[in-house]
């Protein structure tokens, strides 16, 4: 019996776009947007259009009801429970954000293509929070890459800038291919593209705690590949080797897009196949009871917090700092990933899952906050490429210099900030994972190994602070202009300010997009 | 959120007001209008004492259980621990939260005129309205952590407050050894806190933490440990031996602080956190009596230094000391006789002291405006027809604190005596160590009356004589500080008498208080003694009553024609011991600073060798990045083969350990 032949299947098939029409806005808006461009549009313009484009969407979100009691997880490709919503908002907000920093990148004659493409990203992240099926899946994850090459070659048709855009492409696909590769080894084995039956059939056939059947070669190759290929999205070790030059390379606002949203995308989409995030009950595929995926994602957790953190030590280049710290960032993430997808939960109330999504939340905002400084104080006359431009910044441009120092204390961790509250949750959901499973005490040393990266990451942290406010300024001080760059730049540091001193609202919010899989 | 117009509600705007006014204050500040700083405050403050009165008097009119709660919903909370922003109003919150705006109105009425022109106006008013919230907050609230931050600001602001004439480098070392000296106290009192939410079922809330450790008592030991600790934090807040040196330091701020500390705020904080963990002491006699013996060893040492000090200021420091001593005084008693004779006793002095202390100190204030910012009484003189406002005021501030009879001190501070001989003769089997602290009281009350009255007949009375520093314009203050005064004043004479022995609306108000019934119930429960009542004693009155008059007699025989001191020969040694502080810095220095010191020399030379050691770690990693750094060569062709690899590497493994 062929898919099609089934009349419950087309049926959920054709009602799916019932819970995609905030994307189907945004995507909607970007076409109108590549039309317009055609006639000449002017940088305000595309940008305001853009805006509003965001805005209809988050209205159409906020006010549309979704008849979620008529989704059936097994038949559906959209899945609009668990962390669905949650993920929407963020990529909805994120979006917002980015075209306000789009206007530093927009200079050139090709405003409204750029915020085009910005919204087909912002769609593609928020269909990643909701796919349901491995061809849902796979398409949005490339509606945010393929937008992702156009925006690195647009906006700086430098010789650094084509080098950059075409890195980015050429090791993308590569990850991609890997990717459905491991894919087309899940569809093999589960007989079905939909999530839902791909998770329930390996989690039935994976093997109990109690007997010790080898768990089937094939799923964990399958896994291991899901692994490498998203592995490229978040920037993980072995992985991550395009992020530094393409980042060097690209413009300030793509590259505050590159931080972020392919990391919400990879760790969600990471998230859904290993079985949690969604409101199914089909239990963990790949708990502790063998360690194979455990150990696999636990090295690669360690390796990439290690590696990103000595790396960024010797960086003088702000860009290439900033690239190394994500991919740190990434390795504390991957704890997140690691316990909701592997430990059974320790209390209803820690997962994980819940204080991953909390520290997508605050990272974005502290990473993105920075990364508006940089735009903000990049200009067409002066360019901000290494630690010691930024001297003397707390004199010439104070509020820049606060909205910065802000985002950097809560890449530290420290209290009042997001940061901080986002690595107390993920670290002590690592540590509070009980120790009789196979993994014995290693999520304790994990934690303490994480503890070890953050300190270490102070240093490179601390180093631009002293610069922004202890040394005196090279460069005469600019006449400060607010710009929107700006007013995201501080936005995004009051915001972490917010999550840091009154978390409560957001952590309930991750917890409840976060449901809590049962241990089989 | 409540209904803003029940009492509680109301009593959240008034702890919110004088944030505003901190906030528009501080505006002013940023504003350019540093001119108009203290309007907002005033205002502020005026219309918070008249809600917080009217609360006051709502709660009074109540029947019933006279607590109400609320919660603001959930400041944070972390796995077993939550923390709700609870507050609450009972008559104990009530009377604190109208004394506190009410007095601070007036000090800040004063303040205007008093500061004018000072640089940084602005940042004084402001301060003074984060100080005040701070205080409304810790006495509106019914969690402990929001009462810590309460606690935590107050100590806040009274660095920022101290520390105002920061060039000056007394001020800053006053300011710093406020902050550090009534740290060492918090720490206690976070650890106590830690205790009872252990205790408590792992809650925060104050009344459901006392509702579950009565009906779940854990062993004496624990109990007294954990009050002792609470202890901790009151004994630094209140100044109380051997925390109370930060407080006499603590006159280097501008005088109307000194006032604001002394009277209504910060000092108090301790009275009042055991008066609301009353029945937690209850159930610890042990840690009862060490409070009422420290209360009374600090009340007899600081009158004992008050004696000899030649600074109008400092002489009214020491005396707060002393007086804060008498309220532990009684608050220790509660366990040999009943918690609310006992709290009522305390709280009822705290009250009356507010009102004569803060208009001592600005009395003070006053003179030290005239005089040019000269406040040694060496210096000046006959000061009674100069200053004829403050020269009254200031005598009905000075009888109240001797307790001279039918003054507000007098009524609160027999309570206390009489408190104090009742345990004397209680079945309590610490009954003799109360009959000493009685004794102790009694000397204290006489050492009293004599020191206020040599610090009013040094200053007013005399051939009267001008330091050159007033410049000739020595003269009465102007009306904006006198007003002030007078209204405190006749608080000062009458708050006392109307409260208590004509109405007994206090008592009547704080018996009605579930804390006080809650410990109650724990005394009847581990003592089996009926809870006694307060009666007026005749005998006790009589008794203080002579002390007041004898103290008062005999600073008038040596200083009643003014400076300069006489000192008969034999009382040389005494008065000089009393002069040098009884040399308590001194044996700080030597038995606590200097050892501290010496650790910290050794402390700075382990330091360099970690350093070095520290140095040689903060290689290993720089050294692994320049061992990484060349995978990054910038070839696409070598980063696709690296990924690859990996991926070659973690399959390979994968499969060979799956199919072993």
């Amino acid at each position: 019996m062929t898919p099609l032949s089934n009349q419950a299947f087309v049926d959920h098939l054709t009602a799916s776009v019932q819970f995609v029409l905030p994307e189907v806005a945004l995507v909607g808006v970007a076409c109108l947007l590549f039309l317009v461009a055609a006639l000449r549009c002017s940088r305000p313009l595309a940008m305001v259009v853009a805006l509003l484009g965001v805005v209809g969407a988050g209205v159409i979100a906020a006010l549309v009801p979704e008849p979620v009691g008529r989704f059936e997880p097994s038949l559906a490709p959209i899945d609009p429970t668990g962390a669905a919503s949650f993920v929407r908002w963020l990529a909805l907000v994120a979006a917002a954000v980015y075209v306000l920093l789009g206007w530093a990148d927009t200079r050139t004659d090709t405003p409204a293509e750029y915020h085009a493409c910005l919204l087909v990203a912002a769609a593609g992240v928020s269909l990643v929070g909701r796919a349901n099926d491995l061809v849902s899946l796979f398409l949005a994850l490339e509606m945010l890459s393929i937008p992702t090459y156009v925006l690195l070659y647009l906006p700086s048709r430098t010789r650094a800038g084509q080098e950059s855009a075409m890195k980015y492409f050429l090791l993308s696909v590569l990850s991609s291919a890997v990717l459905l590769f491991g894919f087309s080894y899940l569809y093999g084995l589960a007989g079905s593209t939909n999530l839902h039956v791909v998770v329930s059939s390996l989690a039935a056939a994976a093997p109990h705690k109690d007997l010790d059947p080898a768990v089937s070669p094939l799923a964990a190759v399958a896994m291991v590949l899901v692994i490498a290929g998203l592995g490229f999205r978040v920037a993980a070790v072995p992985f991550h080797f395009y992020a530094p030059d393409v980042y060097e390379g690209g413009p300030t606002g793509v590259v505050a897009q590159l931080a972020f949203l392919p990391k919400v995308a990879g760790f969600v989409a990471l998230a859904r196949l290993l079985g949690v995030m969604s409101a199914h009950g089909g239990g963990l595929p790949y708990d502790t009871a063998h360690t194979l995926i455990p150990l696999t994602l636990w090295v690669v957790a360690v390796v990439t917090m290690s590696f990103g953190n000595l790396l960024a030590l010797l960086q003088d280049n702000l860009k290439r700092l900033f690239a190394y710290s994500g991919i740190a960032h990434g390795g504390y993430m991957l704890i997140g990933v690691l316990v909701a997808c592997t430990a059974p939960p320790a209390s209803a109330d820690q997962s994980g899952s819940d204080a991953l999504l909390f520290y997508l939340l605050a990272y974005g905002l502290m990473t993105v906050g920075a990364f508006a400084v940089l735009a903000h104080l990049s200009g067409p006359d002066r360019h901000v490429e290494t630690v010691d431009d930024l001297a003397g910044l707390g004199k010439t441009n104070p509020l820049a210099a606060a909205a910065l120092a802000v985002c950097l204390f809560s890449l530290i961790g420290l209290p009042l900030t997001a940061g901080f509250v986002g690595k107390l949750q993920l670290f002590l959901a690592a540590f509070q994972v009980p120790t009789d499973t196979k993994m014995k005490s290693l999520f304790q040393v994990l934690t303490v190994i994480a503890v070890v990266n953050a300190a270490v990451s102070a240093v490179y942290y601390l180093r631009i602070l002293g610069v922004l406010y202890l040394r005196a300024p090279f460069k005469p001080a600019q006449p400060t202009r607010t710009s929107p760059q700006l007013v995201a730049a501080v936005a995004c540091a009051a915001a972490t300010l917010v999550l840091g001193v009154y978390p409560q609202p957001f952590a309930e919010q991750t917890r409840k997009a976060a449901p809590v899989v049962a241990a089989r | 959120m409540p209904d803003l117009s029940t009492p509680i509600g109301l009593s959240l705007i008034v702890v919110a007001l004088p944030l505003v006014g901190c906030l528009l204050a501080a505006l002013c500040h940023v504003g350019r209008a540093v001119k108009l700083a203290h309007l907002p405050v005033i205002v502020s403050f005026a219309s918070a004492a008249a809600i917080a009165c009217y609360v006051l008097y709502a709660v009074s009119g109540q029947s019933g259980d006279l607590i109400q709660t609320a919660s603001l919903g959930t400041w944070f909370s972390s796995g077993r621990l939550s923390v709700p922003l609870a507050f609450q109003l009972d008559p104990l919150s009530a009377v604190m939260l109208a004394m506190v705006t009410f007095i601070a109105t007036f000090i800040a009425i004063f303040s205007a005129s008093y500061m004018h022109g000072e640089a940084g106006y602005a940042r004084y008013f402001a301060f003074i309205a984060l100080f005040v919230f701070a205080m409304c907050l810790l006495v509106t609230a019914n969690n402990f952590f929001v009462l810590v931050a309460g606690w935590e600001g107050v100590g806040l602001c009274s660095y920022l407050l101290v520390g105002y004439y920061y060039a000056k480098p007394s001020a800053a070392a006053a300011a710093r050894k406020a902050f550090l000296v009534t740290r060492l106290g918090d720490v206690g009192l976070i650890l106590g806190i830690f205790l009872l939410w252990k205790a408590g079922g792992y809650q925060t809330n104050i009344d459901a933490v006392i509702r579950h450790i009565a009906e779940h008592p854990p062993g004496d030991g624990y109990m007294t440990a954990a009050c002792l600790l609470l202890f901790c934090g009151a004994v630094g807040k209140s100044a109380q031996l051997p925390l109370y040196v930060w407080l006499p330091d603590a006159m280097e701020g501008p005088t109307p602080v000194s006032a604001l500390i002394h009277a209504a705020t910060m000092v108090t904080a301790g009275v009042y956190l055991l008066a609301r963990t009353a029945p937690l002491f209850v159930m610890s006699p042990t840690a009862q009596v060490v409070v009422t013996i420290i209360g009374g060893a600090t009340a007899v040492l600081a009158a004992f230094i008050a004696l000899a000090q030649y600074d109008l200021k400092r002489v009214l420091a020491y005396s707060t000391v002393s007086q804060l001593g008498f309220m532990f005084m009684a608050l220790g008693c509660g366990a040999a006789i009943s918690p609310t004779i006992a709290v009522t006793a305390a709280l009822f002095h705290l009250l009356t002291h507010a009102f004569f202390k803060a208009l001592l100190f600005l009395g003070s204030g006053s003179v030290m405006h005239a005089m040019g910012n000269v406040i040694d009484m060496r210096k000046f003189g006959g000061l009674r027809k100069l200053m004829p406002t403050t020269h009254w005021t200031f005598l009905i501030g000075s009888l109240a604190l001797a307790g001279f009879p039918l003054l507000s001190g007098f009524w609160s501070k027999d309570r206390i005596l009489h408190a104090l001989s009742e345990a004397g003769y209680s079945r309590s089997e610490f009954h003799y160590l109360y009959q000493a602290v009685f004794y102790t009281a009694c000397l204290t009350a006489l050492l009293t009356a004599f020191y206020t009255f040599r610090a009013y007949f040094l200053t007013f009375w005399g051939e009267e004589r001008v330091p050159p520093e007033a410049h000739g314009h020595a003269h009465e203050s102007p009306r904006t500080m006198t007003i002030p005064l007078v209204v405190l004043a006749v608080g000062a004479v009458f708050v006392g008498i109307i409260a208590d022995p004509l109405t007994h609306w206090f008592d009547h108000l704080l018996e009605r208080a579930p804390v006080l019934h809650q410990a109650n119930e724990a005394f009847t429960k581990t003592t089996n003694l009926k809870v006694g009542e307060h009666h007026f004693d005749w005998g006790v009155a009589g008794l203080s009553t002579l002390i007041a008059v004898a103290g008062i007699g005999a600073a008038a025989a040596v200083y009643r024609r003014g400076g300069p001191e006489r000192v008969p020969g034999p009382l040389r040694g005494i008065f000089a011991l009393s002069a040098n502080k009884a040399y308590v810095d001194e044996i700080y220095g030597a038995t606590v600073v200097l050892p501290a010191e010496t650790a910290a020399t050794g402390g700075r030379q382990l330091d360099g060798f970690l350093d070095a050691l520290a140095r040689l770690v903060s290689f290993v990693p720089r050294f692994a990045a320049a061992v990484l750094r060349p995978l990054q060569n910038g070839l696409v062709q070598f980063y696709a083969l690296g990924m690859v690899l990996g991926l070659a590497v973690f399959i390979t493994v994968v499969v060979f350990r799956s199919v072993r």
